[in-house]
């Protein structure tokens, strides 16, 4: 035993990430049909499709172990589309990566691409050139949020698995029993609204519950505390400021928050989503829906690939328009 | 033609400013200028930057002010610029003059920097840098363009002056000069129109009127319509803005774009800067931000396709629809307005450290959690964040488990870095003191109990079950916990 072991800590969502396929308690269909592939020591290409959270990475990597044993790491290459620049880099470590030696009584190693959805169609054409190359070798694990964004030729020489969202007592049920491991008093109704606050993803619900318990017990007021802190309160300025008509002011305090505090142009929408239907803004009810409508297709954009700032700038000015218009005055 | 025409020689050189109340209308910057040199080297900035477009008089005016000032040109290209000892040589031929007896006063003169921004390798901006800083004499840089991002090193160590675009009327006003020195017989309406195309470059009006000149012995408007052809010309950020705000028609805005300087990527940058400084209506600017911002969706889905025809889309979009949008209030399209660099670049390069700091931190979640660093900074480094600022001891622990750097824990934990940078620090002695132990303990094999009796007097013991149970993670976080309440 090292010494570092007994100050380290660890993230929770990693420490209570299951190991093996026996571990899993969700998505009992794919978890049947992997152990399959463990039995025979043989799979395809697999494509893992679904929301956030729902376990398909962590099933991913318990397959691998399951597989290899203790070793897995050795024969498995991870890599993140969204990180990786461009799929030349990706085709130098995949290539890199099938030359070496391969497991003992399994004859592939796995390449995980976790993300693969955020590949634009001619990285995944590459991608599937890549797949036949080292088929011999080589088994690619592909990660997506949308299998829709995967191109046809891939998703054809994948076996897919569709994962679906964690039921709640699943998810409240972890983590009571994260709480029990780690000696944290947790109240029920706080981790009610950890799962909301999460909407099923598991990695954010514990995120969220450890930082609640490193302000003592697991309360609601603990949750929403983190919550709260978690998210700027500029943002609420931003809002009252555009709609007030201060425009300028508005942008340069955005830009501020974008760039000195990295927050992403996504985050910011998700914000001030919420305050415009907060209690606090007064607003006519029909302008709520409409600034929900602004915000929602600016999300829509910058999904699309268009720029955070220049998408929010024009927010803002929506916002200012819509605000003369119903004469708001913070 | 009189007879004190030679022909050899070009109208430009030869009419060019001896003394600096010649140049033709650049008083701001003349003045700037002079005060500068004249107190060199008790400045500010050692080395000064003229910039505007070309032929309004930047080389001119460097020219006469060193003639008047009694200082030596030593003239330079900056394309020329690639290896420091190049540097070094004109710097030491500089400094050797200077400090010889009677030897004139030397004024580096670097032609075009902006040359250098377009080039692969920053060698010659290194080399630059580095002569403004070790230079014996006053440095004096000229650009058309100095707001190219990789230039701003250089933005930074200079003082930066102006010179703007010459109007019709200043170049009419030298050429019809020209004319009477030159004894030759001009149409006014024929300098007009010379002018008129040079678009205030008066360096190629002089030639216009030269070729003509000295070609055909008079200039009339119909020789001059027959060969002058309109320059092509860039414009630069500020014009470009200008004239796609003022345009009238979407051809107009579109044809401003593709004669700028600017490429499409950094226009929008403009325009986001500055739409809202033109248009003041609330109406027509959510309009302009509309086409701005569906411009750049065109954008984004040609990098996520590669279907560069979408490219036309976006540029009606950013150009013609932004000009297009000031229906409220017309009048706003021609207002002057003062136009600013894009703020995002310069926040950008300020906040360099700390983003490079947060990526790093991002990278380390990312490796640890199996996530994307972008899913790092947006889900996880916030709730650190909380947990940094609101629980130092259990955050001093989280840094050790991932493995941070005192700097990565000063960031996350903000005002509380104190509290949790002293529990990080101790944590790591103790853990130092405790792999020394253990290595002394593994290779005194033969002293075991000695060591071991040590080992319990400093208050911890040896065995694994025990250890275990003490160190429990959740103890000491409710330990804590109890201790704040």
């Amino acid at each position: 035993m090292s010494a570092s072991e007994k100050f380290a800590e660890l993230l929770w969502a990693e420490k209570y990430r299951p190991r093996s396929l026996k571990e899993l308690v969700n998505q009992e269909e794919i978890v049947k049909r992997l152990m399959k592939f463990v039995e025979e020591k043989n799979m395809p290409h697999l494509l893992f499709a679904g929301p956030p959270g729902t376990g398909k990475t962590t099933t991913a990597l318990a397959l691998a172990h399951d597989l290899y044993g203790e070793d897995w790491r050795k024969y498995v290459l991870e890599l993140n589309a969204s990180d990786e620049r461009g799929i030349a880099v990706i085709r130098t470590k995949v290539k890199e990566f099938a030359r070496s030696k391969l497991p003992g009584d399994v004859p592939f190693k796995i390449v995980l691409l976790d993300e693969a959805d955020n590949m634009t169609a001619d990285a995944q054409q590459a991608l599937r050139r890549l797949m036949e190359m080292y088929v011999e070798t080589t088994r690619f694990i592909l990660i997506a949020n949308y299998p829709s964004k995967i191109i046809e030729p891939i998703q054809s020489r994948c076996a897919v698995f569709r994962f679906t969202p964690l039921k709640k007592e699943d998810v409240v049920s972890r983590l009571k029993w994260i709480c029990q491991q780690e000696n944290v008093v947790c109240h029920d109704d706080a981790l009610d609204v950890i799962y909301e606050i999460s909407s099923g993803d598991m990695r954010k619900a514990i995120n969220i519950l450890q930082a609640a318990a490193a302000l003592g017990e697991v309360t609601v007021a603990h949750v929403y505390k983190v919550v709260g802190l978690a998210h700027p309160k500029e943002i609420r300025e931003i809002v009252y400021l555009a709609l007030s008509g201060k425009f300028t002011e508005a942008r340069d305090k955005l830009r501020t928050l974008m760039v000195n505090y990295g927050i992403s142009g996504v985050d910011v929408l998700k914000q001030m989503h919420r305050e415009v239907f907060s209690a606090d803004l007064k607003l006519p009810e029909e302008v709520r829906v409409e600034l929900a409508d602004y915000i929602g297709e600016t999300e829509f954009r910058i999904v699309e690939g268009a720029d955070d700032e220049i998408q929010l700038t024009a927010l803002l000015a929506k916002m200012a328009l819509l605000g003369k218009k119903a004469g708001f005055r913070a | 033609m009189s007879e004190g025409v030679d022909k050899r020689i070009p109208w430009v050189i030869k009419y060019r400013p001896k003394r600096i109340a010649e140049v033709v209308n650049q008083e701001d910057a003349k003045a700037k200028f002079v005060e500068w040199l004249r107190k060199w080297p008790n400045v500010p900035k050692r080395a000064a930057l003229l910039y505007g477009p070309p032929g309004c008089g930047k080389t001119s005016l460097v020219e006469a002010a060193a003639h008047e000032f009694g200082y030596e040109i030593i003239e330079m290209n900056a394309s020329d610029f690639r290896r420091k000892s190049d540097i070094e040589r004109i710097a030491a031929r500089a400094a050797m003059s200077n400090s010889l007896f009677g030897a004139k006063k030397k004024l580096i003169l670097l032609d075009e920097v902006d040359g250098i921004a377009g080039r692969e390798d920053a060698g010659g901006l290194e080399a630059i840098l580095h002569l403004i800083k070790l230079s014996p004499s006053p440095i004096v840089m000229t650009a058309n363009d100095p707001w190219d991002q990789k230039l701003r090193p250089l933005r930074e160590v200079s003082e930066m002056i102006q010179f703007k675009r010459l109007s019709k009327y200043d170049v009419v006003k030298v050429l019809s000069t020209i004319c009477r020195k030159e004894g030759l017989y001009c149409e006014e309406e024929a300098l007009k129109y010379i002018a008129e195309r040079s678009e205030g470059d008066l360096r190629s009006a002089i030639n216009d009127l030269q070729a003509v000149g000295e070609g055909y012995g008079k200039v009339t408007l119909s020789l001059v319509k027959e060969l002058v052809k309109p320059r092509d010309r860039e414009h630069d950020p500020f014009e470009t803005l200008r004239n796609i705000f003022s345009a009238r028609y979407a051809w107009q805005a579109k044809m401003a774009l593709s004669q700028s300087q600017l490429d499409y990527d950094q226009a929008k940058l403009w325009l986001l800067e500055n739409i809202p400084n033109q248009y003041t209506d609330p109406e027509d600017r959510a309009r302009a931000f509309e086409a701005l911002s569906k411009a750049d969706v065109y954008l984004g889905r040609i990098v996520k396709t590669g279907d560069w025809g979408l490219l036309a889309y976006a540029i009606d979009l950013m150009t013609a629809g932004v000009a297009l949008a000031a229906r409220n209030n017309p009048k706003d399209k021609y207002r002057w307005v003062r136009y600013s660099f894009p703020q995002r670049l310069v926040m950008l390069s300020r906040t360099k450290d700390v983003r490079a700091l947060r990526d790093d931190i991002a990278k380390l979640i990312a490796t640890h959690e199996h996530i994307s660093m972008a899913t790092a900074k947006s889900e996880v480094m916030p709730i650190l964040m909380v947990i940094f600022r609101s629980n130092p001891d259990y955050a001093a622990r989280l840094a050790i488990g991932l493995g941070m750097s005192e700097k990565m824990v000063e960031y996350l934990a903000g005002p509380m870095k104190d509290e949790v940078l002293a529990y990080y620090r101790k944590y790591k002695e103790m853990m130092q003191r405790e792999a020394m132990e253990e290595a002394m303990a593994r290779t005194m094999t033969t002293v075991a109990r000695e060591t071991t009796e040590s080992t319990k007097s400093t208050g911890r013991g040896s065995g694994r079950s025990r250890r275990k149970k003490e160190v429990g993670t959740s103890t000491s976080l409710l330990s804590f916990t109890k201790k704040k309440s």
